[in-house]
């Protein structure tokens, strides 16, 4: 493991337990910053150029959680992680944060949300830094080289810190339930316009189910819920699994590939059943959903975090539906506590023969 | 105008290809629009920071004064330090529950145990000195004070000739350019030996050898940027480079579309419109051709060496390896010589006064039977 990577655990485990506070205050994250002494992170190099490369890391790092998709909370404690990165830091001149231009207009978006919010301490945070010269105002957030495909490593930020959005979210929101209120009475007072009764539309006219607005938002709502259980139980699971880890030393290594790629396979296959027997409004926006999420962790086989993250969208998938949960569970034990440092193929039904040489790649880094 | 193609209007860089490069943007929007985005504070090099009073933060955040005073003891800094004692920022203490200084301590002892010539190390210092050594500069006269909004462009210029054991490391410059810059500013400053070489053979008057190097005789050059040719053409001896390309290119309707060409010494690098990221071309010498890619565009600011006169500022060189003179071993070859009959290798590399010495007699009469020229060794700017 190299030093970036123990950057990005620290920082993330600074961030979580920013986020189990619920709570804003700068005082709160100065506590946590405190216990565990963070402005020790720059200590002992005594290379300036290192120092350099390694500050940077770490501002770049912690500018990403600044930025969207993560929730409110995360991007506010990643501010004022900013804050104190920028300033602990042992550089001179002090090393800067790079802010592209299309991240700007996203970012003075925040602010404002901030002061109306009345988020004093963490929009004074914000200025202070901008009035401390602390960032470059940039084009792109990172150099560019026309860099070849293997030197590109993308590092793989915490799934749980993001906002949970989706493409069902985004295409029903309220404004778009309204509209469609509004739309359907609007039909409806047109189709009684046209009938013999004015009351009342004719039998011929009715096509379309009256309360399908609120039948809509009742499908959304529900959904919302269950993405929210799935998040938590995957989290946990996901604790309770580095637990294993720790005890095990991490030391076993691949071996079995074969084996487990069929337990797998068996999970997958009931996980998928289970999907299957959801109602039927929802069933095809679960699949895609899954299907989707599944492939943006393609292809980032170098990401240290891309195992574990692999393991909890695995585990996601399994907390589907709550009926199947408890036998999933006991599979899960099983694979569990036979071999924990295998990268785990994902629910996509073709990427089993990718994935299988995998190991072989990981034991070389 | 030259180099305005399609998605020009657009000043938000933006990838076209992921990770890799962006789209076409015109360098000169995007800056004013950075512009418009920004305070007059943001902008500003001065130094000089004005007192930040509470007065002026309650303004900011539309809060009370108390509110506004009670941020600033809140918010400060010594929040997040720890209470104790100091402590030496180059030992790591023992008990830190950080994993990433739990890695760090590891690696610095294998360090220890495995070094045994600190030769990264000077490595190390010489690339941090490039960078380094011109940052927080200020001139002399306030007249070339780097104005404020002023953009900063990163280049890395690659070696014309890439040897087989920079297959993957392709050795490069980097230089810090201004927007405000003429694209032959670019051109003056870019070092190559190709330019250095003197042509002809002189083994029966090795005194003789010209004063004029390739630079002043032939002097045309051109930048290839997104479609357009920018050729030199400051003196009236400068040759359109670029000509042969495009009579190739429309000779069989080869699908590059419409190639144009433009003056270079018209063009600042404001004027352009570019990719981050992709790579371009810089061609001198006839032939000698630099790719050239813009890896990095941004606002100047007040931490930045500020003094204009210094631009183009070279900041990252590659180290290049000297061909040393076959005879003592020391000194940098500067001539070669071919089919030397006092010679064991064909070619062969002398020093000045090992290659005189050999070649000629105490009256400066030729030895032997051989071919000589000067040779200028691509280390010459290390």
């Amino acid at each position: 493991m190299s030093c970036v990577s123990g950057l990005q655990t620290d920082c993330e485990a600074l961030l979580s337990s920013f986020q189990e506070t619920d709570n804003v205050r700068f005082e709160v994250f100065a506590g946590l910053w405190r216990d565990r002494r963070f402005h020790t992170i720059f200590h002992g190099q005594t290379r300036p150029l290192e120092k350099n490369k390694f500050t940077q890391k770490a501002l770049d790092l912690a500018w990403r959680y600044f930025l969207p998709p993560y929730t409110f909370q995360i991007r506010v404690g990643a501010l004022y992680l900013l804050y104190g990165l920028y300033s602990t830091q042992l550089c001179k001149p002090k090393q800067k944060i790079r802010v592209a231009l299309k991240e700007w207009l996203e970012i003075q978006r925040f602010q404002l949300d901030l002061i109306n919010a009345q988020h004093y301490d963490a929009a004074y945070i914000f200025r202070k830094l901008r009035l401390d010269k602390a960032f470059h105002f940039t084009a792109m957030p990172r150099l560019l080289s026309f860099r070849t495909k293997k030197k590109i490593r993308e590092t793989q930020l915490k799934e749980e810190f993001k906002e949970l959005s989706n493409r069902v979210t985004r295409l029903i929101t309220s404004d778009v339930l309204e509209e469609m209120m509004n739309v359907h009475d609007h039909y409806q007072k047109m189709k009684c316009l046209i009938s013999i009764d004015k009351s009342q539309p004719d039998k011929a006219l009715n096509l379309i189910k009256d309360e399908f607005v609120i039948n809509i938002k009742n499908a959304i709502l529900e959904y919302q819920q269950w993405q929210q259980n799935k998040m938590k139980s995957s989290s946990k699971a996901k604790d309770s699994e580095e637990m294993t880890d720790r005890k095990e030393g991490g030391t076993s290594q691949d071996s079995e590939g074969s084996e487990r790629a069929n337990a797998l396979a068996k999970i997958k296959y009931k996980s998928y059943n289970a999907v299957a027997m959801a109602s039927k409004s929802r069933r095809h926006r679960q699949v895609k959903l899954e299907s989707s999420e599944s492939g943006s962790d393609q292809g980032k086989v170098k990401s240290p975090r891309c195992k574990r993250s692999r393991e909890r969208s695995q585990l996601t998938q399994k907390g589907n539906s709550l009926e199947t949960k408890d036998r999933i569970q006991a599979i899960k034990k099983e694979v569990v506590t036979r071999n924990r440092r295998m990268p785990v193929i994902t629910e996509e039904e073709n990427s089993s023969e990718e994935d299988l040489p995998r190991p072989k790649r990981k034991r070389t880094r | 105008m030259a180099g305005s193609s399609g998605s020009a209007g657009c000043a938000v860089p933006e990838y076209e290809v992921p990770e890799l490069h962006t789209r076409v943007f015109h360098v000169g929007s995007f800056g004013a629009l950075w512009k418009q985005n920004l305070h007059r504070a943001d902008l500003s090099v001065q130094e000089a920071v004005a007192e930040d009073g509470a007065a002026a933060v309650a303004e900011d955040l539309g809060c009370g004064l108390e509110t506004a005073a009670e941020l600033r003891a809140v918010c400060s800094i010594d929040m997040l330090k720890s209470p104790d004692k100091e402590e030496d920022p180059e030992i790591i203490s023992e008990d830190s529950s950080l994993i990433t200084l739990r890695i760090r301590k590891k690696a610095l002892e294998r360090r220890e145990e495995t070094i045994i010539v600190d030769r990264t190390c000077r490595q190390e210092t010489f690339i941090y000195e490039m960078e380094s050594h011109a940052t927080g500069k200020r001139p002399k006269d306030p007249a070339n004070l780097i104005e404020e909004g002023e953009l900063f462009l990163t280049l890395n210029i690659f070696y014309p000739v890439i040897f087989q054991k920079h297959k993957d490391h392709k050795p490069y410059q980097t230089v810090l350019v201004l927007g405000s810059q003429k694209l032959t500013e670019l051109r003056d400053s870019i070092s190559c030996v190709s330019d250095l070489q003197m042509g002809g053979e002189f083994s029966s008057h090795p005194d003789q050898a010209p004063e004029h190097i390739s630079k002043d005789l032939y002097k045309s050059a051109f930048f290839y940027f997104e479609g357009v040719f920018y050729n030199d053409k400051r003196h009236p001896e400068c040759r359109d480079l670029s000509r042969t390309i495009i009579e190739w290119s429309e000779s069989h309707d080869r699908g590059y579309g419409n190639l144009q060409t433009a003056k270079m010494e018209d063009y600042t690098f404001n004027d352009l419109s570019i990719k981050i990221g992709f790579p371009y071309l810089f061609c001198h010498q006839g032939d000698c051709e630099h790719i050239i890619i813009i890896t990095d565009i941004r606002l100047v600011h007040q931490d930045d060496c500020l003094d204009r006169t210094l631009y183009p500022l070279l900041i990252k060189k590659h180290w290049l390896w000297t061909r040393k003179c076959f005879v003592c071993k020391m000194y940098t070859a500067r001539w070669v010589t071919n089919e030397d009959s006092l010679a064991p290798e064909d070619p062969c590399f002398f020093c000045d006064v090992c290659f005189r010495m050999l070649h000629y007699d105490a009256e400066g009469n030729k030895l032997g039977e051989f071919l000589a020229y000067p040779y200028v060794d691509p280390g010459t700017f290390n």
